[in-house]
């Protein structure tokens, strides 16, 4: 059965009696309390439409006369740049990344834009910028540590070096010391694309950074010979190849321990210390084989040069003979 | 202080005096916190006579309790006695729709409907509609029947009902302090509510109410409400009776009746007098004592009789086991506990007041207007939790699959 089917009609009850009286019939209290209520409600209304008002107000300030607002809260001109730096980038790379003009107030800064200059720079891996009154623009940042490097082309441009950080990040490398650049090893094999004007991190990189490392830190006479590091056959093999000053090429396999991979290196090399047989090739990637392969002796002074023999080192320092072209990728 | 608190004024405006008590309702309690109290005018039998005269006494004794209570009565909960309030029973039977038999929402709404459908005489307004327990196939069920399985639900109501004008009357008396009534509560049920515990409700008690004008009773059986009435009959009338008798005003009638009056005769000595002022003043008289005590005592027996004849069938003292609680000004009649029980062959005691009452408040001419309030605020509670249930998303979904 339906609620409409069995509707009944309801008894009249106390609360249909209606409440309203007039304010004649109302006692003075009655009606003293009427006003005060009356009151009330005109005084809500009252402060609702001033709320109104002022914001109205306000809006219209500010779209008509914009600078109104600032003026208010105007500061000193900046009068002193502060860095503080983890790395080597100083005081005139910061003036002039951020570039403020000579009459800016402090106030009048926008420091997300100026964070984002700072941040444009890829040798700054964070930064953090504030104010400091009264006329104070304080920068903290951190900065990236090149742990390789690689000369890049891009176009018909000149070849430029580039600085490579652990998480594969490439920059120009502003104020490091150029013998501690020379013993950087150059990097081969990787594919630079530059995305909005930047170039991308090249992949693979931290597992070379480790083996750089780990060589480094390990055996510092192998380090100092390594020239080149290929990324070519990391991706498809898992592989990492070092040519040596001397023309030795060495793999390492990316999955494999290195610091045995590098002891087993130190001791091949170290076991094959014999001139007329110098190693050409050494392949540690193969688990516990490793496979060597060796040359015939450099010519003695005044001989010709065999076309089987490495070529002569290079000094520290010079350029490669290899550049690797920067590929634009463009954005839709 | 909660946004959520209200102070709320319980008003009684009885014949001889009226009370307003302010509480402080925080939606889970209430504390009472500010006491007025005014003698009545213009209100004879608990019906207002004279509107100006009792709207001065009655915003008298509010503004009395909200300075008391130091805040603003934000609403008032009316106490309502006076010999048009009446009262009947009504029930209604349905049969369950569902094939299985289980009982669901909808019959009870539609016997609750029926029950509750009975035309008024004109000029006639319910003030309350008491549902007594439901019954499934006879079987009393003291809580919602829902989900039972049975073929027939019965439920019955009493209802009170009196003269609309009259009830506008009080209404508008608290409406000229420009304060909206927000419950109505019979006197009977307030101070029945106040002086009878949920067990003795449970297990049948009759609650009497002696005002200056009239007594209210209330009979609870299985923890409910069972019948209600007020007979145009009360203290004043005592007095009255002294005023008569022995040729007195009414103001030495009281005087004699709070001193010496009794619901019992305790006097054997015929020759025994007592005075009526006792202060050796020029023009002070002496009465006989018996004749007091017979006086008041006959009025006492009548009144209760009354009520008994009133109650008819439904008192029956095997199923009163709560007895008889006396309770309002007129209660406070020597004997008349022990005149009580003589009538109604039943224990009978003098009301009293729950413990969390403060001591100001324990006095029986108070526990109306506090019965007002607490029987008013679970009224409130409980009419606001029904419409959060009914208006709930998973209730109108299911109704409108119910529907279709």
């Amino acid at each position: 059965m339906s609620r409409d089917t069995h509707a009944l009609p309801e008894a009249r009850t106390w609360r249909e009696i209606p409440q309203e009286v007039g304010p004649r019939a109302m006692s003075g209290e009655g009606r003293r309390r009427l006003v005060m209520r009356a009151m009330r409600f005109t005084m809500g209304l009252l402060a609702i439409a001033l709320v109104g008002l002022a914001a109205w107000g306000a809006f219209s300030v500010l779209r008509e006369n914009p600078p109104a607002l600032p003026l208010a809260a105007r500061a000193d001109r900046v009068r002193s740049l502060v860095l503080a730096t983890d790395g080597v980038l100083d005081q005139k790379w910061l003036a002039r990344t951020l570039a403020i003009p000579a009459d800016a107030t402090l106030m009048g800064l926008d420091l997300g834009k100026l964070r984002e200059r700072v941040m444009g720079d890829p040798q700054v891996s964070s930064a953090a910028i504030v104010r400091n009154f009264p006329g104070t623009v304080s920068v903290s940042i951190s900065e990236r540590s090149p742990v390789a490097r690689l000369m890049a082309q891009s176009g018909s441009g000149a070849p430029q070096m580039l600085l490579v950080a652990r998480d594969g990040e490439a920059f120009a490398g502003t104020g490091y010391d150029p013998a501690m650049v020379s013993s950087l090893p150059w990097i081969d094999g990787v594919r630079l694309t530059r995305t909005r004007g930047r170039l991308a991190p090249i992949e693979g990189m931290k597992a070379v950074a480790d083996l750089l490392a780990t060589a480094k830190l390990e055996a510092d006479n192998l380090y100092r010979q390594w020239q080149v590091v290929s990324l070519a056959h990391l991706s498809s093999d898992g592989e990492i190849e070092v040519l040596t000053k001397d023309g030795m090429k060495v793999t390492f396999g990316a999955s494999e321990d290195y610091l045995r991979q590098i002891g087993r290196l130190d001791l091949l090399v170290d076991e094959s210390n014999d001139p007329t047989r110098p190693l050409r090739t050494v392949n540690l990637a193969l688990g516990s084989q490793v496979a060597v392969s060796y040359g015939t002796a450099a010519p003695m002074l005044g001989e010709p040069a065999a076309g089987s023999l490495p070529e002569p080192a290079k000094p520290a320092g010079a350029a490669p003979d290899f550049t690797i072209h920067i590929d634009s990728h463009r954005e839709l | 202080m909660s946004s959520k608190t209200t102070f709320i004024g319980a008003v009684e405006i009885g014949t001889s005096k009226i009370i307003a008590l302010v509480g402080e309702y925080t939606g889970r309690e209430v504390v009472i916190i500010g006491c007025g109290e005014c003698s009545a005018r213009g209100v004879i039998k608990g019906s207002v006579v004279d509107y100006r005269a009792a709207t001065e006494c009655t915003q008298a004794a509010l503004e009395i309790a909200e300075r008391d209570a130091n805040e603003r009565i934000d609403h008032v909960f009316l106490a309502q006695t006076g010999g048009h309030l009446d009262g009947f029973y009504n029930e209604a039977t349905v049969n369950v729709k569902a094939a299985d038999n289980m009982i669901e929402a909808d019959d009870i709404l539609r016997v609750c409907e029926l029950a509750k459908s009975k035309e008024l005489p004109l000029g006639r307004m319910v003030v309350h509609n008491i549902r007594r327990p439901f019954r499934v196939d006879g079987r009393l069920v003291p809580t919602s029947p829902e989900h039972l399985v049975g073929q027939k639900l019965e439920v019955g109501y009493w209802t009170v009902h009196g003269q609309e004008q009259r009830l506008a009357d009080n209404i508008h008396v608290i409406r000229g302090f420009n304060l909206e009534v927000r419950e109505l509560v019979i006197s009977s049920l307030a101070s029945g509510h106040m002086v009878t515990s949920m067990e003795e409700r449970q297990n049948g008690v009759l609650a009497i109410d002696i005002g200056a004008g009239t007594t209210d009773y209330v009979l609870y059986r299985n923890g409910a409400p069972h019948t209600t009435g007020v007979v145009a009959v009360g203290g004043a009338h005592f007095t009255n009776d002294l005023s008569i008798g022995l040729r007195l005003t009414e103001v030495q009638a009281e005087k004699l009746k709070l001193r010496f009056g009794r619901a019992l005769v305790q006097s054997r000595d015929r020759n025994e007098k007592v005075w009526l002022d006792g202060n050796f003043s020029i023009g002070d008289r002496q009465f006989p004592r018996q004749a007091i005590e017979t006086i008041t005592a006959a009025r006492a027996w009548e009144l209760l009789e009354v009520v008994r004849k009133r109650l008819g069938q439904s008192f029956a003292p095997e199923s009163c086991a709560g007895g008889v609680v006396l309770t309002g000004g007129g209660a406070k009649l020597p004997a008349l506990a022990e005149c009580a029980a003589q009538v109604f062959s039943a224990p009978a005691r003098l009301g009293e007041a729950p413990a969390y009452i403060s001591e100001n408040l324990r006095d029986p001419g108070f526990h109306t207007a506090l019965g007002t309030l607490y029987y008013g605020v679970n009224a409130l509670s409980e009419r606001s939790l029904a419409g959060r249930r009914k208006g709930t998303f998973l209730r109108n979904v299911s109704r409108l699959f119910a529907s279709t």
